[in-house]
């Protein structure tokens, strides 16, 4: 019995092929995981699948109906919950919720609803007010409020913390009855690996559809596999790295937080937060959505003024000389932030310029840097109009243009493929050999392993500080999610 | 340093360019935004003429033209009649628009109207309102010609209201019209260029990439300064060049003054438009702002009724508002060749103007960094 039957499908974008004669089967009642490279078209044959798009050719059919034609009696039977869900970002919680029950036509009961996901509590909070992870339970509550018989989540975990990732999850499975078929693209390979069928997608076509266990018996070689499945990834040298070339700066400790303070009328949204950053040290701010890492880190760079304390950036102190404490700093933003409608050249040569590199050493620092990116061939492109791992290597080149000792990086890999983020990282761990400080936030827990010492937030304060396998020891953890979930756990506890 | 901060204020003012002209909402503003609006304003507005004062020389001074100018008094459109004997405070009321119409009565008034022939009432109105120049001159001749009929009771007698526009001879109603559009659309176009501005950034993240950099807050200020300055100060220009050569209205003023006065003027709605700016999070929030800002400033610019129409209170409101001294000059420039001194009593104020917003505005967006 398939929920999704699909053959030979075919969809264009002008002269692209998003999708290359696609034929997939989706058992019913089953957790079905989507996962590919970003461009794979897992988005599009999402939207194909639930008439979102018409196709070009093929056969599709959709619980027994022709998305094309049917749209609306198939609308009735299914929950889509987008990358981004339309919560109304000035409606309370419960507001919203009744909202949807209307629009879908079912009871206004939310009781269980909202004890499972804890959100009970929040119920008068607008939904603009909530955290990230928050954010995307409500989106789930509203998409599951008339039961739908088949359930599409698109990357409903990106940017989101382990422990909301884990109540996702669970909210998911306690809310679906055993017909329920759900098709969930995620990034997440850990979360791919828990679910009943895996299909990986690369360029359109389906490269792989089977049990994870049978790919492989834990997520970690189950990552492996999938990246050999989308073509491996070599790991070689950095070019970026080989082509720095570090300052001559005599200083033991490169960032310095001093008792940084943050706060909202009587609310701490950061308390007490000190650490200090050796020279060439990979430095990660973990925490759930919420704690007040993000805080911290617009503080750190002067996004946002100190309540009290404050930050030295390579000695220099960012509330009392914040230009020159900025121009040692490269900052890569969590979302795409650069100018979408210059080209790729004119976004270096204006970040180049900003960070005070002469007319005639620009030139030169150009080519070296379109050269080492490999930008030669999209030079010209305006850069809204990138794929996304093109446009996170452009902020990266933005962010390292002038050759900064410190390089802050906030959710660098967000919404990004496995690949990609491996390559990424490679770039940062040998960017830091050479003598770059690295001050990162991010929600994968395997990137936590790659830094050298991490502190953990939670409740505006610092709840654990050390390296990761300290991490791990102290909560008698064997990954660093666990030791993520235990350590807040913990922590909680104690408060009570 | 200075050559440091030269670059990046070039780089941004660059950025800026290119992403207007990239932008295809703000192309449109530029093009057709003044086009449209030329086709439009071409044939609009009828004014309603109230409270319209008067100087009055009676060089007669007999019971018939004190009666006549009594009549003035009487109606209900006119308010203020000044008497005066002197021909310089009359030229000068009018002048400085104090009044709307200028009444001479020769001293033979009397003589020919007891005589049974054609005596002439000298009516001058203020060409440079036209609409309002020409409806006031059509109720003076109007209480002329009742007040004959009724001394006349059938005789002979007849009074011709000689009528003279003043500073538009021939008042055309376009020259007023089009001396006024250069402010109106500049104001439009420019508000709409700054306020989306940093509100477009905010929204796409891009400003916090500006503000971890190494730029001061000052230097973003002026890199959003200059490019909306330098597209409206061309685009007025544009028109400027439109209105003498296809719209033949003749230049009567100075252009060097023309040129700084238009300069300054731009600069102080700038300063109005980043202020807002720069307290707005999103371009729709800007838009609103706008709104707000632009309806009341060509309501209070004297445009759409003269400020000295207005109730007292308003008429201190109007001293804020960067529209009426713009207004103020691009008329008295184009049209009556306004002297240096005029000139920079109407520019004193909006450099005021441009100073506190422009303050206003890098103050609001350091501190909006929380």
């Amino acid at each position: 019995m398939y929920t999704v039957e699909i053959k030979n499908l075919i969809k264009k974008f002008g002269t692209v092929t998003a999708i290359n004669n696609l034929s997939l089967n989706i058992e019913s009642g089953k957790i079905t995981g989507l996962i590919g490279a970003d461009g794979a078209g897992k988005t599009t044959l999402i939207r194909l699948i639930i008439g979102l798009l018409p196709k070009d050719s093929g056969s599709m059919c959709t619980l027994g109906l022709n998305p094309d034609t049917q749209k609306n009696e198939l609308n009735a039977k299914i929950g889509y919950m987008p990358q981004k869900f339309g919560l109304y970002e000035d409606l309370t919680v419960i507001e919203n919720l009744r909202l949807y029950a209307d629009l879908k036509n079912v009871p206004q009961e939310f009781d269980k609803l909202l004890e499972i996901t804890s959100l009970a509590p929040f119920k008068e909070r607008l939904a603009g007010a909530l955290s990230g992870g928050m954010k995307q339970k409500l989106g789930l509550c509203c998409t599951l409020l008339d039961s739908p018989e088949f359930l599409i989540l698109d990357e409903p975990s990106v940017g989101v913390d382990p422990i909301s990732r884990h109540d996702l999850m669970q909210m998911v499975k306690n809310l679906i009855t055993g017909k329920t078929t759900v098709l969930w693209s995620t990034a997440y390979l850990d979360e791919a690996h828990s679910f009943d069928t895996t299909v990986v997608m690369d360029k359109g076509k389906i490269i792989y559809e089977g049990k994870p266990h049978d790919l492989a018996p834990d997520s970690a070689e189950f990552e492996n596999k999938v990246i050999d499945l989308m073509g491996g990834y070599k790991k070689e040298e950095s070019m970026i790295a080989k082509n720095y070339t570090p300052g001559n700066f005599d200083i033991e400790y490169a960032v310095e937080a001093c008792s940084l303070e943050k706060k909202y009328g009587s609310f701490y949204a950061v308390k007490n937060n000190s650490f200090k950053i050796k020279k060439g040290e990979i430095f990660g701010l973990l925490g759930p959505n919420g704690a007040g890492k993000s805080t911290s880190f617009k503080m750190m760079c002067g996004l946002a003024r100190p309540t009290s304390g404050t930050a030295k950036i390579m000695g220099t102190d960012i509330t009392k000389n914040p230009e020159k404490a900025r121009s040692n700093l490269g900052y890569m933003a969590q979302k795409f932030s650069l100018y979408g409608n210059l080209t790729v050249r004119q976004n270096l040569e204006f970040f180049a310029s900003v960070y005070g590199i002469g007319l005639f050493d620009r030139k030169k620092r150009m080519e070296e840097i379109i050269d080492v990116f490999n930008f030669k061939d999209i030079q010209n492109q305006k850069s809204e109009e990138l794929p996304l791992g093109f446009k996170q290597r452009l902020s990266m080149a933005c962010a390292l243009i002038h050759n900064p000792p410190v390089l802050f990086l906030d959710e660098p890999t967000s919404g990004v493929d496995v690949i990609v983020r491996r390559d990424f990282w490679n770039h940062i761990t040998s960017l830091a050999k050479k003598g770059v400080t690295i001050l990162v936030t991010t929600h994968f827990m395997d990137e936590a392993e790659y830094c050298d010492r991490i502190s953990l937030f939670y409740h505006g304060e610092t709840i654990a500080l050390g390296t990761p396998f300290e991490l791990k020891k102290n909560a008698g953890a064997k990954t660093m999610e666990e030791a993520f979930v235990t350590l807040i756990k913990e922590s909680e506890n104690e408060k009570q | 340093m200075i050559k440091d901060i030269l670059r990046r204020i070039f780089a941004l003012a660059k950025k800026e360019f290119i992403t207007t002209w990239k932008d295809p909402k703000s192309r449109g503003i530029i093009v057709a935004l003044p086009l449209l609006q030329l086709l439009v304003f071409a044939n609009a507005i009828t004014m309603e003429v109230k409270n319209i004062d008067v100087v009055a020389i009676d060089r007669n001074n007999s019971v018939e033209s004190r009666e006549l100018i009594s009549r003035f008094k009487k109606s209900p459109r006119f308010r203020n009649i000044y008497l005066t004997s002197s021909d310089k405070d009359f030229r000068s009321k009018i002048d400085n628009q104090k009044v709307q119409i200028g009444l001479y009565i020769n001293n033979d008034f009397s003589k020919s109207l007891r005589g049974g022939k054609q005596s002439n009432v000298l009516v001058v109105s203020d060409g440079r309102q036209t609409n309002s120049a020409s409806i006031a001159s059509g109720y003076a001749s109007q209480i002329i010609q009742e007040y004959v009929l009724e001394f006349n009771k059938g005789g002979g007698a007849s009074i011709n209201p000689v009528i003279r526009n003043w500073y538009n001879p021939n008042l055309e109603y376009r020259w007023y019209l089009l001396s006024i559009l250069i402010p109106m659309l500049a104001l439009v176009v420019t508000l709409l260029l700054t306020a989306l501005s940093i509100a477009r950034e905010r929204e796409m993240g891009t400003f916090d990439q500006l503000v971890v950099s190494p730029l001061s807050s000052f230097e973003i200020l002026l890199g959003k300064t200059i490019p909306p300055l330098f597209i409206a100060m061309f685009l007025t220009c544009f028109m400027v060049f439109c209105i003498i050569f296809f719209f033949r209205v003749p230049f009567m003023g100075s252009f060097v003054l023309y040129l700084i006065s238009i300069f300054i003027s731009l600069l102080s709605i700038v300063g109005v438009g980043l202020f807002i700016s720069s307290i707005c999070n999103t371009q729709q929030q800007a838009i609103i702002g706008i709104m707000i800002f632009q309806m009341p400033a060509m309501l209070l610019s004297g445009f759409v009724s003269p400020i000295e129409d207005m109730p007292f209170c308003w008429q201190i409101l109007t001293y804020i508002n960067p529209a009426r001294f713009f207004m103020a000059l691009s008329r008295g420039i184009f049209l009556k060749g306004m002297g240096a001194g005029d000139v920079i009593t109407n520019l004193i104020p909006m450099i005021i103007i441009a100073a506190i917003t422009l303050t206003l505005a890098s103050r609001t967006f350091k501190r909006k960094l929380g």
